[in-house]
Formats: C-alpha cells, sequence, structure tokens
C-alpha cells in the first residue's frame, strides 16, 4: 500500500504547491524554482527548449529539499545560488547542482530579537558591484545587509512598522528601495544604513484601494521611476519629485513587477501576466496556466534562452518564448 | 573428226558386207557356240592393256590405208584399182581384228559388272549380321541392369549388427567358417538368426498376455471385497457419531466439508483449502464453510461437457424449427449469455469476525465458463445500526470492497480472453452483470490461486496454491482493516448528519476548546454533481476523483459565511486520506482560484493530514479534518483584514490568540494551532 499512498500523496502536495521564486543559473541554461515545500528544482531551460524537447525535459533536472520552510526568495551570483526561507539564507554551487550534488555551501542566519517566531526572508537582492546582499527579513520589520565576501551582516535597516515584502536596488545611487506590510515604501542609503525617504503610498487617494488593504507587495525601479503596487493599486512614481506619475489600471493586487525595455510585466492574483505601457495602457494581457502568479523571471543572461518565467500558485511554471506567447509549462514532479 | 565420221561409217560398211558373214555363222551354229565360250575364255588370258594397244594400231593401220586409197583415187590412175583391192581387203581384215577387240571389251564389261555386283551382295549380308548382333548385346546388357536392380525383400528387415550377430548366435546358425567368406551366406545366417529370434519373442508376448490376464482377475476379486468392506465401515462410522459428539470433535462434520470439497472446481478449492489453512494457523475468527447442492456439482461432472453442449444446441434446434420466428434469435442469444455467466452449483463463504463481533460475510462463486471467481458480500454487525441517509453507499456490497487494492474496481473481467466470448453473445462488459454475479476483483482470483499475466502470452490459466498462499494474509488484513474504517465511518456519518463532529479526547490537543463555526450539512452526492462543482477542477484533473470513490457534500457555518467542502473518499480510507475543495460564501464567493488563504486551509487539511489520523489506525481521521476545517473558518473569518472605510463593528472579531496576522509573499493567515499555548502560527 505504501507507494500508492505515497503517490496520492505527492499528487496532493502537488495540488497545493506554490512556486514563490526563481533564478536562472550564471550560465543561463538552468533555472531553479522554489516552492512552499521548502524544495528547490532545477529545470534545464536548453533542453527544455531545443527542438527535440520530451515530456521528460519539462520535467526538473535535479530537485532537493532545501529548507524546512517555504523558499521565498532565489538568487544567483556568478558561482552561487543564494535561498531563503524561515530566518536563514543558504548558498549552493551551480557547479554541483548542474552535477546533481546538493550539498549546501553556507548557510547563514540574520542575528534575532525574538525568539517566539522565526521571521521569514521575503526578498533578496544582490548588488553584483560591491557584492553586498540586502535581505528583507519578515517578521522583525527589518532590511539587513550582508558582506558576501565576509558574510557578515553589515547593515540593519529600521523602520518599517510591518514585516517587509519586497526590496529594489538603486545601484548608481547606493539606494535600497523596500517595500512593506505597513504600506509604505522607504529609500536607505546602502553606504550609510540611514531611511532617506518615506512614502505613504496607500494615503495618496489615486493609489489607495482599501478594500485591498494597504501592502506594498511589489517593486521596481529604473534609474528614477518607481513602479509599485499590491494593495494600493499599481503606481508609476517620479523619484525625484515623489509624485505619483500615474496610476496603472490594473484592479487585482499585483505580486511581481518587472521593468522591460519600454514595458512593465505584471502579475498577481488571476491568471495572467500583463504587459504594460508605461503611459498607462494595457498593452496585451497574455493567459497563463498558475492562478496567481508570485513570481516572474526574465533570463536576460543566455542569449539563445531568452525567456520569460511565470509561476506562482500551481506545480507548473509558463515559459514564454516571445513575450506574447506560453510555449509550455515546466512542472514539479 | 574425220576418224569419227569414218566410225560412223564403219557400221554400215559391216552391214552391206555383213551377209555372208552372217550366213557363215547360221552355218556353223554348233563351232560358234564352242568358239562363243573359247571366247569367253579367251578374255582371261589376253591382256586388256596389249588389247587396247592393238586397237589403237589397227586404227592407225586403217587410217593410213584409207589415206593411201583415197590418195591413189585422186590420182585417177586405172590401173591403180588392185592396189585399191588389195587394200580394201587388208583394211577388211583391220575391221575383222576391231570386231573382235569390240566383243571382247563386251564381255570384260560384262564380267566386271557380275564381280560388282556379287561383291555387293556379300558386303549386305555382312551388315545384317552385324545389326543383328548389336541387337542382341544390347538385349542383354537390358537383361543384366535388371538383374543388377532386383530387391530382395530381405533388405527391409531390420537385422541386428554384424558382431552382435556373431557374438549371440549359436555356430550353427553363423557357420563362421562359410560365412565370414561370403557375404551372400552371410546375409543368409543372418536373416535365420533374425527368424529364430523372432520366434521367441513371440512366443514371450503370449505368455506376458496370459500373466496380464490373470493379475486381472485377481484385482478384481480384491474390488469386489474391498466394496465389501464400505458398508461395514460405514456403520462403524454411524456407531461412532454418539460418541464424537459426547467427545467435542468435529471430525465428522470436518470430513463431511473435505467430502464437498471434492466437488469443488480447482481455484474454489485452492480457496478452501488456503482459506481454512490460514484460519486454522493464524486466525481463529475466520471461518470457511462450503454452500451449494453437491448433487448439481455430482451431476456436473458425470457427463462429458459436449454432451450437454450437444443437449442445448439440439434443444435450439428444435425451438428454431418448432417457432421459426425471429424472437428465437433473441431468445437463443440469452440463453447463450446464461450459459456463459453461470455460476458453479457450488459457492465457498468465509466468516470474517472482528473484535466488536461484527462480521463480513465473504461468498465466494465460480463462473465455469469464463474461469473467474468472483465475490458477494454481505455485513451483520453486533448492534442495530441506524442507518445514516449518508452512509448508504459505505455498507453497500457495490462499494465496500471497491480498490481493495489499487486500482481494482470489480466491474471488469481481469480474465482477457473473456472479452471473446463476450463478443460472441453479445455482451458488452461485464459490469452489468456483476450485482446479480459478484463482483471479480483481481484479489480474489488471486486468492483462488488465478493468475492472468497481461504482459505475457497466454497459457491455459491453473489454479496455484502458492499464488493464493502468498496472497491470503494482506487480503484478509486488508479486508478487516476496510470492514472496520468502513464502520468507523457510518458510526461518525449518523453524528455528522446531526451536526456534530466527533471528536476524541485522543484528539483534544489538535483543536482549541473554542470552536464558533459548525457543521451543519452532511450529505451523500453523487460522482456526477461533484465533477459539476467549479471547485473540484483541480482535483479532477489531479486524477485523485474517479467515479468509484465515494463523494460528500460538507456545509460548515458562522455567521453569515458559508462554507461548502466538497470531499471525496477514497475506497483506500483512511490510510489514503479524504481530498476537500473549498468554496467560501461570504462578501462573495472564495475559492482557492482566487484566494491563496482558501488553498491554504485545503492544504490544511488535505496535504497536513498525518498530524489528524489520530490514535491508530486513525479512522477519527474525517472527523478531525472536519473539525480542523471549522478551526481555520474561524481563523480566516477573524483574521480577515477590516475594511476602514465600512462602518460598524466588525462581524467577526478577534478571538484567537495570533503571532501575526499575515505571513509572507502570499500574506497567509496563521492556521496552525499551537498546544498547549493555544495560539495560532504560521505553518
Amino acid at each position: 500500500m505504501a507507494p500508492a499512498e505515497q503517490a496520492v500523496r505527492r499528487s496532493l502536495e502537488l495540488l497545493h504547491m506554490s512556486v514563490f521564486s526563481q533564478s536562472v543559473s550564471p550560465c543561463g541554461r538552468y533555472l531553479a524554482a522554489g516552492n512552499n515545500y521548502g524544495e528547490i528544482a532545477i529545470f534545464s531551460l536548453s533542453a527544455a527548449l531545443s527542438s527535440e524537447a520530451k515530456e521528460e525535459s519539462k520535467k526538473p533536472v535535479v530537485s532537493f529539499t532545501a529548507h524546512d520552510g517555504p523558499v521565498y526568495a532565489l538568487v544567483s551570483t556568478d558561482r552561487q545560488l543564494l535561498s531563503a526561507s524561515d530566518g536563514e539564507i543558504k548558498a549552493w554551487n551551480w557547479a554541483e547542482i548542474v552535477k546533481k550534488g546538493c550539498k549546501e555551501a553556507w548557510s547563514r542566519r540574520p542575528p534575532l530579537r525574538s525568539s517566539l517566531e522565526v521571521p521569514e526572508i521575503n526578498s533578496l537582492q544582490l548588488n553584483t558591484k560591491v557584492g553586498q546582499l540586502a535581505g528583507a527579513a519578515g517578521g522583525d520589520c527589518a532590511v539587513r545587509v550582508m558582506d558576501l565576501e565576509s558574510g557578515a551582516f553589515t547593515h540593519e535597516l529600521r523602520g518599517h512598522r510591518d514585516y517587509v515584502h519586497c526590496l529594489a536596488l538603486r545601484d548608481q545611487l547606493h539606494q535600497c528601495l523596500s517595500g512593506g506590510e505597513d504600506g509604505t515604501v522607504r529609500l536607505w542609503d546602502l553606504r550609510t544604513g540611514a531611511q532617506v525617504q518615506v512614502i505613504e503610498v496607500h494615503k495618496y487617494e489615486e493609489c489607495s484601494r482599501p478594500q485591498n488593504g494597504k501592502w506594498i507587495r511589489c517593486l521596481a525601479t529604473d534609474s528614477d521611476w518607481m513602479v509599485c503596487g499590491g494593495g494600493p493599486a499599481l503606481t508609476l512614481w517620479h523619484l525625484r519629485s515623489v509624485t505619483p506619475h500615474h496610476r496603472l489600471p490594473r484592479c487585482r493586487p499585483q505580486q511581481h513587477v518587472l521593468f522591460y525595455q519600454d514595458l512593465l510585466l505584471a502579475g498577481g492574483q488571476g491568471p495572467a501576466v500583463h504587459h504594460l505601457q508605461l503611459s498607462g495602457e494595457v498593452k496585451a494581457r497574455i493567459p497563463c496556466t498558475p492562478r496567481a502568479v508570485l513570481s516572474l523571471c526574465l533570463n536576460e543572461r543566455s542569449p539563445e534562452h531568452k525567456v520569460l518565467t511565470a509561476a506562482g500558485s500551481s506545480p507548473k511554471i509558463d515559459v514564454f518564448t516571445n513575450l506574447g506567447y506560453r510555449a509550455f509549462s515546466l512542472a514539479f514532479a | 573428226m574425220s576418224s569419227d565420221s569414218s566410225k560412223k561409217r564403219k557400221p554400215k560398211v559391216i552391214r552391206t558386207d555383213g551377209g555372208p558373214q552372217e550366213g557363215k555363222r547360221g552355218k556353223a551354229d554348233a563351232d560358234q557356240d564352242a568358239r562363243y565360250y573359247s571366247e569367253e575364255g579367251e578374255v582371261d588370258l589376253r591382256d586388256p592393256i596389249k588389247d587396247y594397244e592393238l586397237y589403237k594400231e589397227t586404227c592407225q593401220e586403217l587410217q593410213r590405208l584409207m589415206a593411201e586409197i583415197q590418195e591413189l583415187k585422186s590420182k585417177g590412175v586405172k590401173d591403180n584399182a588392185s592396189e585399191i583391192d588389195e587394200r580394201r581387203i587388208q583394211s577388211c581384215v583391220h575391221f575383222m581384228t576391231l570386231k573382235k577387240l569390240n566383243r571382247l571389251a563386251h564381255i570384260r564389261l560384262k564380267k566386271g559388272r557380275d564381280q560388282t555386283h556379287e561383291a555387293k551382295q556379300k558386303v549386305d549380308a555382312y551388315h545384317l549380321q552385324l545389326q543383328n548382333l548389336l541387337y542382341e548385346v544390347m538385349h542383354l546388357q537390358k537383361e543384366i541392369t535388371k538383374c543388377l536392380e532386383f530387391k530382395s525383400k530381405h533388405e527391409e528387415i531390420e537385422l541386428v549388427s554384424l558382431e552382435e550377430f556373431y557374438r549371440e548366435a549359436p555356430p550353427e546358425i553363423s557357420r563362421p567358417a562359410i560365412t565370414l567368406a561370403e557375404p551372400h551366406q552371410q546375409t543368409l545366417a543372418r536373416l535365420d538368426w533374425e527368424l529364430e529370434q523372432r520366434k521367441r519373442l513371440a512366443e514371450k508376448y503370449k505368455e506376458c498376455l496370459a500373466n496380464k490376464e490373470k493379475i486381472l482377475k485377481e484385482i478384481e476379486v480384491k474390488k469386489e471385497y474391498l466394496s465389501s468392506l464400505q458398508p461395514r465401515l460405514n456403520s462403524i462410522m454411524q456407531a461412532s457419531l454418539p460418541v464424537q459428539e459426547y467427545l467435542f470433535m468435529p471430525f465428522d462434520q470436518a470430513h463431511k466439508q473435505y467430502e464437498i470439497a471434492r466437488h469443488l472446481p480447482p481455484p474454489l478449492y485452492v480457496l478452501f483449502v488456503q482459506a481454512s489453512a490460514y484460519g486454522q494457523a493464524c486466525d481463529k475468527k475466520l471461518v470457511v464453510a462450503i454452500e451449494g447442492s453437491v448433487e448439481e456439482a455430482k451431476a456436473l461432472y458425470k457427463p462429458p461437457e459436449d454432451s450437454q453442449d450437444d443437449e442445448s444446441d439440439s434443444d435450439a434446434e428444435e425451438e428454431q424449427t418448432t417457432k421459426r420466428r425471429r424472437p428465437t434469435l433473441g431468445v437463443q442469444l440469452d440463453d447463450k449469455r446464461k450459459e456463459m455467466l453461470k455460476r458453479h452449483p457450488l459457492s465457498v463463504t468465509v466468516d470474517l469476525k472482528c473484535k466488536d463481533e461484527n462480521v463480513l460475510h465473504l461468498t465466494f462463486y465460480y463462473l465455469m465458463n469464463l474461469n473467474v471467481m468472483t465475490v458477494k458480500t454481505k455485513v451483520t454487525t453486533a448492534v442495530e445500526l441506524t442507518t445514516p441517509i449518508s452512509a448508504g453507499d459505505l455498507l453497500s456490497p457495490d462499494s465496500l470492497l471497491s480498490c481493495l487494492y489499487p486500482g481494482d474496481h470489480g466491474k471488469k473481467t481481469p480474465n482477457p480472453a473473456n472479452q471473446f466470448q463476450f463478443d460472441k453473445v453479445g455482451i458488452v462488459t461485464l459490469s452489468d452483470y456483476v450485482t446479480e454475479l459478484g463482483h471479480p476483483y483481481v484479489w480474489v482470483q488471486k486468492l483462488g490461486g488465478l493468475h492472468f499475466p497481461k504482459d505475457q502470452p497466454q497459457h491455459m490459466v491453473t489454479a496455484d496454491n502458492s499464488l493464493s498462499a502468498s496472497h491470503m494474509e494482506m487480503t484478509v488484513k486488508l479486508l478487516r482493516t476496510r470492514l472496520q474504517s468502513r464502520l468507523a465511518l457510518h458510526k461518525q456519518f449518523a453524528s455528522l448528519e446531526h451536526g456534530v463532529v466527533p471528536v476524541s479526547s485522543e484528539c483534544q490537543h489538535l483543536f482549541p476548546s473554542k470552536i464558533v463555526s459548525r457543521l451543519v450539512k452532511w450529505a451523500a452526492i453523487p460522482y456526477e454533481d461533484y465533477a459539476e462543482l467549479p471547485y473540484t477542477r483541480d482535483v479532477l484533473e489531479a486524477g485523485l476523483a474517479e467515479d468509484t470513490h465515494l463523494y460528500y457534500m460538507a456545509l460548515i457555518e458562522r455567521g453569515t459565511a458559508k462554507l461548502q467542502a466538497a470531499v471525496v473518499l477514497n475506497p483506500g480510507y483512511s490510510t489514503l486520506p479524504p481530498i476537500f475543495s473549498l468554496c467560501l460564501n461570504w462578501k462573495g464567493e472564495r475559492t482557492s482560484s482566487n484566494d491563496d488563504n482558501i488553498r491554504a486551509m485545503e492544504s490544511e487539511v488535505n496535504v497536513s493530514y498525518k498530524e489528524l489520523w489520530g490514535p491508530k489506525p486513525g479512522y477519527q481521521l474525517l472527523t478531525n479534518q472536519l473539525q480542523r476545517l471549522c478551526m481555520v473558518l474561524d481563523v480566516y473569518l477573524e483574521t480577515e483584514s477590516h475594511d476602514t472605510s465600512v462602518e460598524g463593528p466588525k462581524e467577526f472579531p478577534q478571538e484567537k490568540m495570533c503571532l501575526r496576522l499575515v505571513r509572507g509573499p502570499t500574506r497567509m493567515k496563521p492556521f496552525k494551532f499551537n498546544y498547549p499555548q493555544g495560539f495560532f502560527s504560521h505553518r
């Protein structure tokens, strides 16, 4: 009976699986995806995109349990894959992962204040120029900066009054943006660790949507422009003047937003990826498999495997070969 | 030319001059004869070459004379006449010589012809003789080949080898002195020896026959003796019955059972033997018995199978001839179907008793023509059960044993050969006949030792004891578990229908003491209804809901919020968990597709079911899942963020203790209950 039970158990797990995070390997040929059971699966984009791709090549090349809690964030340096879950960051060597040996290279736990609950790490951002990793911790409302060289936590950015959802970096200005459950977007100076600015998004009338709450879930920046959304409507901001430029016409809460050339790619509640023009029009609505899109990932590391992948509340990860068309789905097994 | 013309003229001259000559010949005829003969003889004496010379000389002489005469005449001198006459005489003599020579030549020619003819005749005679001889030679050669090709009959007789012959045959037959040198004699001797041996063997054969006859007679006598023993033994048995009863030793009953078991078909026999063996060795609460008419079973084996077929065929023929109407064909087909689906008159019953005196009755049948076994089930309980409406299918024979092993629905025949038999008589599937015949589960076949491999070519399937033995223990355990889990569900359903979720004391720690949400409805629904629900699509697509499973609908209420839960109950409950699909009606319809927290609630009961098994073997899983559903609904409603723009108090004030209200990117609510502190946290 045991195999039958295991099969049913796994199919139930798949039924309730959410993929929170994705990251492309430095070579651009592999895609790592982390789900709510703490598993990381590695898909081979080159195999799945090749002309003789079979059903098997859309299954993970290798998958392993990385954390006890959900894998909320994944990010790739030029050698390692960093994964974040409840209160810990682990690193895995890409070279070993590809050879199916999945031993963690190192793991770090940020210093915690309360012992009652281990706060989750909701977002990771990598500043490749200075070798810094910024992690947004959940429960203790802080953003921490880690030096990748030494593994030490150099700064602790405090100010949010609720947990932090998301981060964005402005490399040129050594600035970091964070959006949180408290409805604010805060700008930090990474050199000093001081708070530069606070934008209370829900207090602006054009953005506010009280029925959805005030939480900010997604952030993206491009020079002086910032787009943020979540409970409040998705809005394009001009950062220097700190004014909402205009509200983007999307009614349901957004989970992930990306700048791509002169487009905004956004996904959230509802089984679709939206292409928005900066002027505010919806250019396209591309249907996809997950009921809610939690993560978008654009592979720009390898030109021949340049695809957009969308993951969310489904064991399937949709692959868009050109932006307007869902080619196929990778799936957890 | 001139000579030629002269020659032509000559015979004329001769004729004119011949008169007196002929007269001469007439005068002396006899002399002439003699002279003719002598002339013939003269031919031999004379030399033809000389004659030829003579001829030439004479001709020249004649020419000369002619020329002289002409010369003289041309001179025209009168006195030359005598000279001419003289010369005329001379030429006449020459003519005579010429005539003579002519005759000789003729004779010679004739002679030559005769000689040639003679020689030719001789050659012909020789040739004829040669032909005759050649013919004779050919004939003789044919005769020789005929002789060579002659086959004697003795060549067909198999003879002992040469060495054996010299070793075993007595010298008066083998006569080595003669036979070794002469192969013909040797063969004759060998044939003699063969004949001798065969005669001996024939004698031996006769002896053996006689012996056999004798032994047969002896056997007959002994048989008679044995059959006379039977009534005596019977009477002894009869006499011993009261003693057996007195001593509580049911030898006789067991004996009777075994007696009947002899008439069981092989698969049922295997089942009977293995089940009673297992019962005796491991499980005292397993009772095996045989039911049905022994007489019918006996009757089944007496006439050979064809005669039965013939009978039915002739019957059908008779019917056809008497009625000759269209419907007869249908009747005939019906009869054939009945014949095909015929059960063996004997059946084996197995009664499985559980600890609480609930009994599962299994009746195993054997379909003779299909070579498959079927089972019918019945449950008797110790206490009279009040049957809840929703529990209708739980103990029904149709579903009770479905999927005992994964995928074994008992609707299709496990024997691949049957499909062809069905095609003949127009049966589409066996499932139309299952209620009447019983279910042909695969495990039933295995208990009967029947195995139908799908990936190998089929041989004749025979009942295999070891196969039955290897499956017996596992199957009995599964049967018992199935019965107990079904009875447990049966009991739980009764209270569920009254809106009470029974939680045993062992499971109290899984839930907070105060749960406000209440179960208000629990009802069975058909598969079609379940499949039509919009929020069950994912479960259906994942292949977790099949039409053989059981389906229920639960309704949990708190205030204005109504939570519908569609439940799939796998027949393998409780090792395989029931699966819930949720739909919350509260400020709009919320399902897993538009609300991640509803999805998380589903996963609380569907994925994290292991904590809810409760005490082994986990029969409280379903009630615990329902109770957890009530609990998470409380959490969901109480932690729902309050819309500040709407006036008035919250409908559901937060009573649960939570560390954080939301967490993670999907803003999950704290659904996990922590015992004994009593607060809620995130999973």
